[in-house]
Parts: C-alpha cells; structure tokens; sequence
C-alpha cells in the first residue's frame, strides 16, 4: 500500500463569485521513501492541493475525496488529529523564507517548539537535537545562530532553517511548495541539492512543488502536471519528459527555453491566459486554450488514461491522445 | 476618538533595541511627551509624601488668592492651596486611567485574540456586542451606572474600562487578523501548532506596538473623561481631588479670577497632550516603514 494515496480529492474555495472548484478530481500516489513533483502555471492549484493534505485550507473551502496517509483519512480527522499530523508525520516548507519565520522570536526558539510539541524533548536534550540539525542542514556555526533573529540570517539561510524546522520531527513526507523560487541561482542549486540529500539519507518521501521544470526534472521519479486545478498528465519523470502526451503539457514544456537545444524562431508560449476560477471550462479545463480541443471536450472531463510503453507508468488525461488498450 | 483601522507593523520591536532607543532619542515629539508625562506621573508620586500645603485643608482668609511665595498657582474660593490640588488631583487622573486601560486592555485583548482567532459567528457576535457598547458614548454609561449605584469614581473608571472594552477589541482583531494571514502563522499551523499556541506564541508578541500605542492614547482618553465626568458631577467626589471638578469649581470665577481656571485646565492639556505625543511617537518608532521616511 502506498505511504499517501489522494484520489479524487475536490477542493472548492469561497471566491467573490460563489464556490469555485481551485482543485478538481486529483488523484496521485506517493510510496514511502518516493518523490513527486507537481509542475503547473500560476494559480493552477498546486499549493491548494499541498495544503489540503495538511488540512490546512482557507475558511469556507471544502474539501472532497480521499486523502489516505497510511490508511487513515485526512479528510475525516478531526483538528486535534491534524495537529499530531502535521510538522510530524507530514512537515512543510515554503517559498518565502522572509516570511515564513517569526520576526520577533530567535532561531532556536523556533526549531524547539516542534521538538517540544511533537517529541517532548526540553532542556539541555531539545539544545543539542536543535544544534544537530542546524548543523544537518549546513546552516554555519550554528551555537552562535541560534541566538539571532531571522532578519539577521540571508534567504538562503532562513531556508535551511525552515527545512531544519521540518525535518525536526522525522516526517514520513517533506511537502516542499516552491521551496527556492526566492533564492537567487546559485542558492537554489544548494537548497535542492541539500533536499535531495536529506531525503535519500531519511527515506522521507518528497512532493516537491514548482513551475521550474528543470528543478522538477533534476530532484524527482515522478512528476504530475497540473492545469486548471485538474492532473492532466502523470508518470516517471523520464518517461514524461521525453513523451509529452497532453496538448498542456506540450505546450507548457515548449514554452520553456532549452539551453542547448537549437533556439526556435519564437519562444512557443500556449495562447490565451489563464483564466479565472469561476471561468475554468466546465469538462476539461483546458479546451478553451486548446488548438485541438473539440466537442467532446467541453461536454465531457476526460478520464487518465494509460499510454506509452508497457511497463512504464504513464498516464494523461485527454480526449485526443490515444490509450493503450 | 475617531476608529482608526489597524496599525499594522512589523514589529522588530524586540530585535532592534538598541537602534530603538536611538531613534526615540532623536524623536522630539515623543520626547517631548515622555518630558509631560513624566512630570505628570512625578507630581503625582510625589504628592503621596509631600504637597505645598494639604490639598483638602479649607482656609477661608487665604480665599482666592493670586499666586504668591507660598502659593505658587494661588488659592481657591476655599483657601485650598491651587498647587498642591493639582498635585492630588494628578494622583486622580493616573488611577482612574490605569485601572481603566488595564482593565478594557486585558479584557479587550483576549476578546479580539478570540475573535481573530475563531472568526465566523464568535466574531460575529464578539463585534456585535462592541459596536453595541462603542454606540453608547462613556458619559452615557457613566451616568447610567451612576443612576443604578450613585455618583463616585469607582463607577467612572467602570463605564471608562467598559468602553476600552470594545476600543481594544476591535484594535487588536484587526491587528490579529492581519497576522493569522501572515506566511508564518501558516508555517507554524503546518508545524502541528494550535491555535492558542499559535495566539500566544505567534499573534500577541507581533501585535504588542498596537497595543501599547492604544494604551497610550486610551490612556490620554480616559484623563479628559475623569475630568468631563468628575466636572458633570458623576466623576469623583469631594473632598477627592480632581482636576475636572476643579475646573467646574471655578466655573463660577471665570471672569473675575480666570486664573484659578487657568491652571486644572492647563494640567489636563499638558497630561493629554504628553499621552498623545508619546502614543503617535511609539506609532512611528515601532513601523520601521515610516521611521525610514522621516
Ligand atoms: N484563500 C483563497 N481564497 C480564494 N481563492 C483562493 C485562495 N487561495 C488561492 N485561491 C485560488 O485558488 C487557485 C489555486 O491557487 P494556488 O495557490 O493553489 O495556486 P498555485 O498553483 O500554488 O500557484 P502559484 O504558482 O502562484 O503558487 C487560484 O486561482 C487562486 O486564485
Ligand atoms: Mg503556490
């Protein structure tokens, strides 16, 4: 059994034009120890569907499907439950390392409290676990900052602190929601290559989310595409990569510019914007953007579907891409 | 006083003391203000040990006299030494507001925690219930309180902290509300945190300045409502001290002996004016974005 299975998980969200559905019919699987990524454009429901899994979501949203984590249903727990969950079994790191640490309280103050609120470790033990991990994560000399504020620290810095904090608890699953998109290069390429480590030492799984392709590329097996709240194509992350099925996905990969490879006249982008939530096409989301978009796709949601090669796993969920059998 | 919404700031309070002190040095209004209001607050202790002359001893040869040697500000129809009334009367004005701070601070804060906290139809009622409170002006409550329980300063500084109430309420759920949408309230959720954890250890240190500046400024509120209270009749009673029945005491001089007005007015201008300079100098020192424009 998988360590996290999500199937048909519906979120919808109170906008200022009624329920919008932010996240729809998404199913995926993580095995414990696996790491998947979820790439999409801006708003396409990739931090919703992250925050769902914590039951995390903003007042008034509802949330509907299966959220399995070791056979116990998320959706079903009640908040007490939750919070033995979440930073422990399941932890999270953000995009905003400026802002997602306490400006008023120091560094060691905020890696404590999970190990506290989790583990009941205190004192001199809870001082030394803190060192340890800060040391893990390759933040310098950290007896010295455990006493600083966060202004103090760089972006960078604050995000090994961040992971810190997540990896506090040992948890089964790192949700990591665009975790370098605020770092400059440089920092980026040590923030993931730090998290790749971590994750094979630890055997954690990762979920790591982004709309940087080549990050998705190089840190995860498997990949899952998001558009418009729906999963339009999921698979291993090579097998997706050099067999783009969906019209979206396509699309989205075209729209990138490749070093090395030969530079088109035009960077291809996918035409039209994307539109609101309240607007979204009813069946497929991305029939009003899609050059091969046809009736069927306006009256029908169109169903993942396996393809390619027997014995890879493939899957895109499209009425003009061939399954197989 | 008119509702303004949220201050919001970034309260790095904590974090840069040093450069805090600095800053307030160099602020002259607030400085100015700390000048007044610790005069006010050093009168005051002061008049525990020590005044001119007692403020309650009624000497009628020595009425209305102009002011002397022995009698700095003068004397009133009384006799009463001017000086030292005002003296005691500073003791009056500093109570009364502290317990009426104190007490709208304390239940007010929780309140807007809570709201902020639970939202939905416990918000809802918590701010029903205060704009009901904030439509009734403190006078009005005062004199209601004082129809059920007779005139005196406990039910002035009761209808004084019944209105803080609802002022700190409202101040502190807005400021709250900001934080809980901040990233690291979030963070702190998806640590596994609760929500009085998150109140106490993520929400209340962010949101201090508010508090603190608000303090001020009721503080400065409730000294003009003692002295309009105590002037009306419902505030403190004789042989108290107080400046607002002071001043109406010499309501009946003004245009032979204007002086003896002069100075319980002049008293509760400068103890406002000082609350007010250091309320609106603190505004500025914690919000790091304004003290860089200046
Ligand atoms: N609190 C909210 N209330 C209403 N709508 C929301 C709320 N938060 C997000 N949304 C909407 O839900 C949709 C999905 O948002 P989400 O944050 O999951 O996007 P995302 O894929 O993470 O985008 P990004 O790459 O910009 O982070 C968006 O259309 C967004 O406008
Ligand atoms: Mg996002």
């Amino acid at each position: 059994m998988a360590l996290l299975s999500v199937e048909d998980l519906t979120v919808e969200l109170q906008t200022s034009r009624g329920m919008a559905a932010a996240v729809r019919g998404v199913s995926f699987e993580l095995e414990r120890g696996g790491t998947l990524g979820i790439v999409g454009e801006s708003g396409c429901g990739k931090s919703i569907t992250a925050l769902s899994l914590l039951g995390l979501l903003p007042d008034g949203a509802r949330a509907t499907g299966r959220i399995e984590l070791d056979g116990t249903d998320l959706l079903s727990l009640d908040e007490a439950a939750l919070c033995r969950i979440r930073g422990n079994r399941i932890a999270m790191i953000f995009q905003e390392p400026m802002t997602s640490l306490n400006p008023v309280h120091r560094i060691g103050r905020q890696i404590v409290e999970p190990l506290r609120l989790h583990r009941g470790l205190r004192g001199a033990g809870a001082q030394e676990e803190v060192l340890r991990l800060l040391d893990r994560v390759g933040l310098p000399d950290p007896a010295r900052r455990i006493n600083a504020y966060p202004h103090q620290l760089s972006g960078g810095q604050r995000q090994r602190v961040m992971i810190a904090i997540a990896l506090s608890c040992a948890p089964d699953i790192l949700l990591a929601d665009e975790p370098t998109t605020a770092l400059d290069v440089t920092i980026q390429g040590q923030i993931l290559g730090l998290i790749n480590e971590l994750v094979e030492d630890s055997g954690m799984g990762l979920i790591l989310i982004s709309h940087d392709l080549g990050v998705i590329g190089e840190t995860v097996d498997k990949v899952a595409v998001m558009y418009g709240g729906a999963v339009v194509e999921q698979g291993d992350t090579d097998n997706l990569f050099n067999n783009l099925a969906h019209p979206y996905s396509q699309g989205l990969f075209a729209a990138v510019p490749r070093p090395g490879a030969a530079r088109p006249d035009r960077l291809q982008t996918i035409r039209g914007t994307v539109p609101e939530l309240t607007d979204l096409p009813p069946a497929c989301t991305f029939a009003d953007r899609c050059a091969m978009a046809t009736d069927i796709c306006w009256r029908q949601v169109p169903k993942m579907a396996a393809i390619g090669p027997r014995g890879t796993v493939h899957q895109t969920a499209c009425h003009h891409v061939e399954g197989v059998g | 006083m008119a509702q303004t919404e949220t201050v919001t700031t970034e309260a790095s309070v904590a974090a840069t003391k040093p450069d805090f002190i600095h800053r307030a040095l160099r602020h002259r209004a607030f400085m100015i203000g700390l000048v007044l209001t610790g005069t006010m607050i050093f009168l005051a202790l002061l008049s525990l040990f020590w005044t001119p002359h007692s403020p309650t001893e009624i000497v009628i040869s020595q009425k209305l006299k102009p002011p002397s040697m022995s009698h700095w500000f003068g004397t009133d129809q009384f006799g009463r030494d001017i000086l030292s009334m005002i003296m005691a009367g500073a003791q009056t004005s500093i109570v009364v507001g502290l317990i009426a701070v104190s007490l709208g601070a304390v239940i007010g804060v929780s309140l807007g925690l809570w709201a902020a906290a639970r939202r939905g139809w416990t918000e809802d009622a918590i701010m029903r219930v205060s704009d009901l409170n904030m439509a009734f002006p403190v006078i009005l409550i005062a004199i209601l309180l004082t129809a059920g329980w007779g005139p005196g300063i406990t039910n002035a500084i009761l209808a004084l902290g019944i209105y803080n109430i609802s002022v700190f309420a409202r101040q502190v759920r807005g400021a709250a509300i900001g934080m809980w949408e901040r990233e690291f309230v979030l963070a702190a959720r998806a640590a596994g945190k609760g929500d009085v954890a998150i109140t106490f250890g993520h929400v209340l240190p962010n949101i201090i300045s508010v508090i603190v500046v608000q303090a001020t400024i009721s503080f400065a509120i409730a000294i003009l409502a003692e002295a309009a209270l105590s002037y009306l009749g419902v505030g403190s009673q004789p042989p108290d001290p107080s400046w607002g029945r002071m001043l109406a005491e010499s309501q009946k001089y003004i245009f032979f002996k204007p002086v003896i007005a002069v100075w319980p007015g002049l008293a509760i201008v400068l103890s406002v004016l000082g609350l007010n300079l250091i309320g609106d100098g603190l505004r500025d020192l914690v919000d790091p974005r304004l003290a860089r424009r200046r």
